[in-house]
């Protein structure tokens, strides 16, 4: 199994976000946001362009300082320990930066190792199979890969690190139907072993795939936050139609 | 291995797949190893050629017949600046202040009043040195190898991910400081090796070949910081790579070749031709030797027969044109001696001025130090033309003295058949006569005139350093 085993402490909820405020200049991005996110969960941040969603992420990474408000992560606020806050988070961004002078094997490797965790050839290779990543493609440069292909290679190494946190923004946007599919239970194995997951995202229908949580933010808030009830989990036409969110592929 | 360790290892790994990063790494590699070979195999050739002349005008000199001395100060000899062998480093200005002189009585010839400042960078362009290929040439490689280092992550957004993984900004900036340093130091070591295979010369000295390798390796680790520091304040590699290109052409190019003409403008020299035309006035105001009724040299005659007790030249015990020759020699090196200072106070403060732009341009400073510790700047070449003309008046002064001890006067102005050889001296007097040897300073002598821009290299590295720090707290935040 290549996802590790082992998570940092008993925390029981390693994020935790209170009252949260966060302004550009005059323009209110997030006002009074609170949310929390339990070790072994995941929890879907859904909302329109501009409601916060990626602005938490970056607040959560210690990128962006919080106007006022609490916000820790497994105990540790990212404004004045981001380092330490960040050795805890793997996070998967929306559009995917990795190193096109190298392999993804080579990629893997590297930022494993900066992040204290390295990890074998074989242990990565895994990995980016489980990804979707074609064998073919562990030893070619990042050059000529597509978005999704980086996008696969990112999942294995965020899925590699030995982490209580993993943050996605927009996780599945690069990924084909059957990648998608793959990712999500990829996920749920992650969430198995106690990790607490973070994951922005448009997409109502995948979300309530997999979230134990959905967390609806309008003008920098959480508006409601809905559990999944029960084998049948969420009723997405009900929560579409109850919060008008979330429509592309339930739309199409 | 510790982060700093692993971003220096891929940065080093990326620009090992940079082909166009190899050949030219290669090629200054290439290049100084060229400049190191030929500029020492120059050097020598100069050496033995300047030892093989002296050796020839000394041998011309002491072959001279038994003859009158006077015609003997005519004659005069060639004297030679040796080239010591940190020359084989940096030339310095040895190139263009001429290093031979013509040494004969009554005036001082040659370089003293040539316009040896006034050539710049530009004359250098033509020489490959390994002080050049460091000076001018290693920069700009280390600005195609890292302009990218940290520009690069920002904007491609790769800077986030590195700081995702934990490492700092600190570790982030101190591991691109690495692998550029690595280059840097692979860049500067085949020169560096030349100046160690210099130090088996004999000559060569253990001083101011520390303050040149320390000049360098802070010059180089000064282009690392500041190739770093521009990456780190802008968004795209490609506006680091013309900003960095700018700073060189101002730094490297453009002001060592300006700052000259700036002194220059400041402190006008007298050309030669105007400072001859200047010592030929007054030496026809300063008094006539042969002119009975010259008031300086009637007082001078009257002095003379006073001290001895006389009433007329032909009674006293000495020759009186001997003793006129000392006392003219005397007054017209005083006149040549208060030119040759004026020109070299004006030359001193232009280098002053020059000198003072190193805070502007660090390359004008490294220059400055490494032609100082070399030796060949233009204070070793005011050394030699002092050396030369304490040679050349006491040269003179001892074959007057000759004339006045050992050549009667009666017999220095008679015209009978048998007068020429009563007037002549014994070769053996020119042949006991002590050979020019020019006295190098010592290497501490050396290493102290250094010291100014050595200060003003590392000053400059400091700064940088300080303003990298502030810039790298920017790192990641946009």
């Amino acid at each position: 199994m290549f996802i590790a085993e082992d998570l940092t402490g008993p925390m029981t909820e390693p994020i935790l976000i209170d009252d949260l405020t966060f302004a550009y200049d005059t323009h209110d991005v997030l006002n009074g946001l609170s949310l929390r996110v339990p070790a072994g969960s995941i929890t879907a941040l859904l909302g329109g362009n501009g409601a916060g969603k990626s602005t938490t992420l970056s607040t959560l990474l210690g990128f962006t300082r919080a106007r006022s408000g609490r916000v820790e992560v497994c105990g540790m606020d990212p404004a004045t320990d981001p380092d330490a806050v960040r050795r805890r988070i793997a996070y998967l961004p929306e559009n995917v930066a990795l190193y096109e002078h190298l392999t993804a094997v080579e990629n893997a490797d590297y930022l494993l190792a900066l992040s204290g965790e390295r990890q074998g050839h074989d242990a990565i290779t895994a990995a980016l199979a489980a990804a979707g990543l074609q064998d073919q493609a562990w030893h070619q440069r990042l050059g000529g890969f597509s978005k999704g292909m980086r996008q696969k290679v990112a999942i294995a190494v965020a899925l590699l690190r030995r982490v209580p946190v993993l943050l996605l923004d927009e996780p599945t946007s690069g990924l084909d139907p059957r990648a998608t599919a793959d990712f999500s239970q990829l996920l749920l194995q992650v969430r198995e072993r106690g990790t607490a997951i973070l994951m922005v995202t448009h997409d109502l229908l995948s979300a309530a795939d997999i979230a134990d949580r959905i967390a609806f933010l309008e003008a920098g808030r959480v508006a409601h936050e809905v559990r999944a009830d029960g084998p049948e989990r969420f009723d997405v036409r009900a929560l579409h139609a109850r919060f008008q969110l979330g429509g592309d592929r339930l739309a199409a | 291995m510790s982060a700093v360790g692993l971003i220096a290892r891929d940065e080093i790994r990326l620009m090992t797949r940079n082909r166009v990063a190899i050949i030219a790494f290669v090629l200054v590699v290439l290049l100084t190893l060229v400049a190191v070979a030929s500029s020492w195999a120059h050097q020598r050739e100069i050496a033995e050629l300047r030892a093989r002349q002296a050796e020839a005008a000394e041998t011309a000199f002491k072959a001279q017949p038994d003859r009158h001395p006077h015609r003997v100060v005519h004659y005069g000899t060639f004297i030679f600046r040796p080239l010591g062998p940190l020359a084989a480093f940096d030339p310095g200005v040895d190139a263009f202040t001429g290093n031979s002189m013509f040494l004969e009585g009554h005036r001082q010839n040659s370089a003293n009043f040539g316009d040896v400042r006034q050539s710049s960078l530009l004359v250098r362009f033509g020489q490959l040195t390994p002080a050049f290929v460091l000076q001018v040439v290693a920069p700009l490689l280390l600005i195609f190898l890292g302009y990218g280092a940290l520009a690069r992550e920002t904007e491609r957004g790769t800077v986030r991910v590195l700081m995702l993984q934990g490492a700092g900004r600190g570790q982030i900036v101190r591991g691109k400081l690495l692998a550029l340093g690595a280059a840097a130091l692979l860049a500067g070591l085949p020169a560096m090796i030349g100046l160690a295979a210099i130090s088996g010369q004999p000559g060569a000295l253990a001083w101011p070949m520390l303050a040149i390798a320390l000049g360098y390796a802070g010059y180089l680790a000064l282009w690392t910081v500041l190739i770093l520091l521009v990456s780190a304040s802008v968004r795209r590699s490609r506006d680091a790579l013309l900003a960095l290109v700018a700073v060189w052409a101002v730094a490297v190019v453009l002001l060592p070749r300006v700052a000259p003409d700036l002194a220059s403008a400041a402190v006008p020299l007298t050309n030669r031709l105007q400072t001859e035309v200047a010592v030929a006035r007054d030496l026809r105001t300063m008094g006539d030797s042969h002119n009975p009724d010259d008031p300086h040299f009637a007082q001078f005659k009257r002095a003379l027969l006073a001290r001895y007790g006389v009433a007329k030249v032909e009674d006293l015990p000495i020759n009186y044109k001997g003793a006129v020759g000392i006392e003219g020699e005397r007054l017209t090196s005083a006149v040549y001696g208060r030119y040759a200072t004026a020109n070299h106070v004006a030359q001193a403060r232009q280098n002053a001025l020059v000198d003072a732009m190193g805070l502007l341009s660090p390359t004008i400073a490294l220059r400055s130090l490494s032609m100082a510790a070399a030796g060949t700047d233009l204070a070793g070449h005011q050394r030699f033309l002092e050396q030369a003309e304490a040679y050349r008046y006491a040269l003179v002064q001892r074959l007057n003295r000759m004339q006045m001890e050992d050549v009667s006067y009666a017999d220095d102005g008679a015209t009978d058949a048998g007068a020429d050889r009563r007037k002549r001296v014994s070769a053996r007097k020119w042949q006991a006569m002590p050979d020019f040897r020019f006295i190098a300073p010592d290497g501490r002598t050396l290493a102290a005139a250094a010291l100014p821009g050595l200060a003003i290299v590392f000053a400059w590295l400091a700064g940088a350093l300080i303003l990298l720090m502030v810039a790298s707290r920017r790192l990641g935040a946009r």
